[in-house]
């Protein structure tokens, strides 16, 4: 145990120290700020889009410009009337203008509307200026046709809807359609960062056993320590090194949340809370150690980093699985196929921890797949500490799998 | 696969020995297995009259074969790291290491990253790894390979110098000539299996036989041909001449008369590289350099 604890502290520092630890370190929050928080704040403000450029009009009744200019104020956008459209779609394209907004005559019923912008790319303020005329047309017509304005308001006024989460104690939440996309963000936001953070952290520890056998280090170091303490230092080591990364992380959050949010008059999502960070860091520790014994096995029975990249092919694809299936997981949280992905140890730490964040999985579940986890870390190690054992030693030739499932089983 | 097979041999405190054998004969794979790295089939390998025991390998230096450190970690860092997992304290291993760079001009390189170091002195900085922390018994497998002539001798009085504080040292190496400066008793091994065991003046003694060295100007392949000749082996520079056992050297320098431009002439123990010729064979022995 003792020299255990110094290939940990060896493996810490070379990870801690390096330069693309510290900047992913720091960043990571700003990262997950501008996931989070920057697209409220920007569908808060379209105006920011604009940069106090205003919009041309041209060939509007009256009333439609009224009703366009009473919109796009609100957004900070000014609405000019121009009266020759050439010129007008000049000055969009040497930038003086955000964009043209052209109604030939006869429109509605005759006449096309006509949004002309360098991108197009604009997409909430013509879908904005799309609505104020749709609402004008429509009001036109319903008077053409002689309707009581009145009546029709009360046709089409929308009936009463809500969606109420409930809670095993109880507690009844109201969901609007915003709720459910601030959970959707959250639930993408920690995927991602345990699958970013599981496959950077299990790649890192692939590639030191894989130069451990390419730098030679290997004999030097098994003269000193057994392969186990090297194998479960460097695991450990590393591992030490992305904890202090969550924590960085979670602390940062924390931050914003409390001071840096108020502040800014923003509020980060309800459910990025304590508990839901706890099983983040839960879910990450369990899936860093499986993942890592798995690609610490992969490494020593690797002859180089190439090797190394596409033997590690299959196991990729379970971390990728469940974030293809991202939008399945969060609809369906309890379906059939969901429950089992949150079982099965590969799946089970980035699907559980997606169910735990948008329902409220039972707790047999939560138990057994932790149970499961908890089994399979233990399982992968031993069998990662037999291949690590033979395979660190092997160079020059790339062993067959029936090679290495041999090294499994000497004694 | 076997790579060695029945050897058996004992190196005393405070003396130096040598493994000696051609390319491929086990000299690695016996050094590997006394440093635990590989379980050998059968046997033992004892330390101080008990089995080798982890706790054992802390009193180990060992300078393997493959040479390697971790090129992204600073020199200093590294020699610090493997002295610390030899269970030595930074009291005893700071100083050593610090003196050690010293003494192989390395000093300037402590907190540069091993992979800025030249080949030359990565194999230096790769010796101090092995004695840094002031192991009992060094273990250097190989350790002139890829060294230059100055090098070379700087590491052989290294080596003596280390035997004089009283620690065992064991080498390996296919040179002949190495060990034969500074062995006091060796293992000749070929094929994985034992061709001599024992103390060089024993050796000697036992193989002594009838030889002479020559230096000279001329054509000497008459010299095989006489018919009290044993056999030549021919040096860069000269010839070892074995005579047959009742032969005289006096006749061989009235033989050379007239025939050869003598320069040297001097009558010797058989060299290492000569007994090993003759025990396992002059096809042998063109894997071994004098």
């Amino acid at each position: 145990m003792s020299r255990l604890k110094y290939v940990i502290r060896h493996e810490f520092r070379l990870t801690a120290a390096n330069k693309a630890f510290v900047i992913l370190t720091i960043l990571g929050p700003f990262l997950i700020f501008a996931v989070t928080v920057l697209p409220s704040l920007l569908a808060q403000s379209p105006g920011t889009v604009a940069s106090g450029k205003p919009l041309a009009l041209f060939g509007a009744p009256p009333l439609v410009e009224q009703a366009l200019k009473a919109t796009f104020s609100g957004m900070g956008i000014e609405v000019e009337r121009v009266d020759d459209a050439a010129t007008a779609k000049d000055s969009v394209l040497d930038g003086s203008l955000l964009a043209f907004l052209s109604l030939e005559a006869g429109w509605p019923d005759n006449g096309k509307a006509v949004w002309y912008s360098k991108s197009g790319a604009e997409i909430t303020l013509y879908s904005a200026a799309s609505a104020v005329l749709e609402a004008a047309a429509r009001e036109a017509r319903i008077v053409e046709s002689g309707i009581d304005p009145a009546l029709v308001a009360k046709v089409l006024s929308p009936p009463s809807f809500e969606v109420i989460k409930l809670d095993k104690g109880g507690a009844e939440e109201a969901r609007g359609s915003d709720a459910f996309v601030e959970v959707l963000m959250t639930v993408l936001v920690f995927v991602m960062l345990i699958y970013m953070t599981v496959l950077l952290y299990g790649q890192m520890i692939g590639r030191s056993v894989v130069t451990e056998k390419t730098s030679k280090t290997v004999e030097i170091m098994l003269s000193s320590v057994k392969s186990q303490d090297l194998m479960f230092g460097k695991i450990l080591g590393l591992g030490l090194a992305g904890l202090l990364q969550y924590a960085v992380w979670v602390s940062m959050a924390f931050l914003l949340k409390r001071f840096v949010g108020p502040l800014l008059g923003l509020s980060l999502p309800a459910s990025i809370s304590t508990g839901n960070l706890i099983w983040l860091v839960v879910f990450f520790i369990l899936a860093f150690f499986l993942y890592s014994s798995a690609y610490a096995a992969l490494g020593a029975a690797s002859e180089d980093e190439q090797h190394l990249g596409q033997m590690a092919w299959p196991l990729i694809m379970f971390l990728i699985v469940p974030l293809v299936m991202i939008n399945t997981l969060v609809t369906t949280p309890d379906s059939t196929l969901v429950v089992i992905l949150s079982l099965f140890p590969l799946t089970s730490p980035i699907v559980m921890l997606a169910r735990v964040l948008v329902s409220s999985p039972p707790v047999w579940q939560l138990a057994l797949c932790i149970a499961l986890l908890v089994m399979a870390v233990a399982g992968t190690a031993v069998l990662a500490a037999k291949i690590f054992r033979v395979g660190i030693l092997m160079t020059g030739k790339r062993p067959k799998l029936k090679e290495v499932l041999r090294w499994v089983t000497v004694k | 696969m076997q790579a060695v097979a029945g050897l058996s041999f004992e190196a005393r405190p405070g003396e130096i020995f040598g493994l000696i054998g051609p390319n491929g004969a086990g000299k690695s794979t016996t050094i590997r297995m006394i440093m635990n790295i590989i379980a050998p089939d059968t046997g033992t390998i004892s330390f101080d009259g008990s089995p080798l025991s982890e706790v054992d390998k802390d009193r180990i230096g060992y300078l393997p074969e493959e040479r390697g450190l971790y090129r992204k970690a600073k020199l200093g860092e590294v020699l610090e790291y493997l002295a610390a997992i030899k269970g030595a304290k930074p009291a005893l291993y700071r100083p050593s290491i610090d003196a050690w760079l010293e003494r192989f001009g390395l000093s300037e390189w402590k907190h540069r990253k091993v992979q800025e170091l030249s080949k030359g002195m990565a194999q230096k900085a790769q010796f101090i790894a092995a004695v840094a922390h002031n192991p009992s018994v060094v273990f250097f497998d190989e350790p002139f390979s890829g060294l230059d002539p100055l090098a070379q001798d700087e590491l052989l009085a290294v080596m003596v110098e280390l035997k004089q504080k009283g620690a065992t040292v064991l080498f390996s190496t296919h040179i002949m000539e190495h060990a034969e400066k500074i062995c006091e008793r060796i293992l000749l091994i070929n094929k994985g299996k034992e061709v001599v065991y024992g103390t060089m003046a024993d050796i000697k003694a036992q193989y002594g036989r009838n030889a002479v060295q020559l230096e000279f100007d001329g054509d000497a392949s008459f010299v095989a041909g006489l018919d009290f000749v044993e056999s030549v082996v021919s040096y860069p520079r000269w010839i070892e001449v074995e005579l047959k056992e009742d032969a005289d050297p006096d006749v061989l320098f009235r033989a050379l008369a007239g025939r050869l431009r003598v320069r040297r002439f001097e009558t010797v123990a058989p060299s290492l590289h000569k007994i090993f010729v003759r025990l396992v064979g002059g096809e042998e022995a063109q894997n071994v350099q004098a």
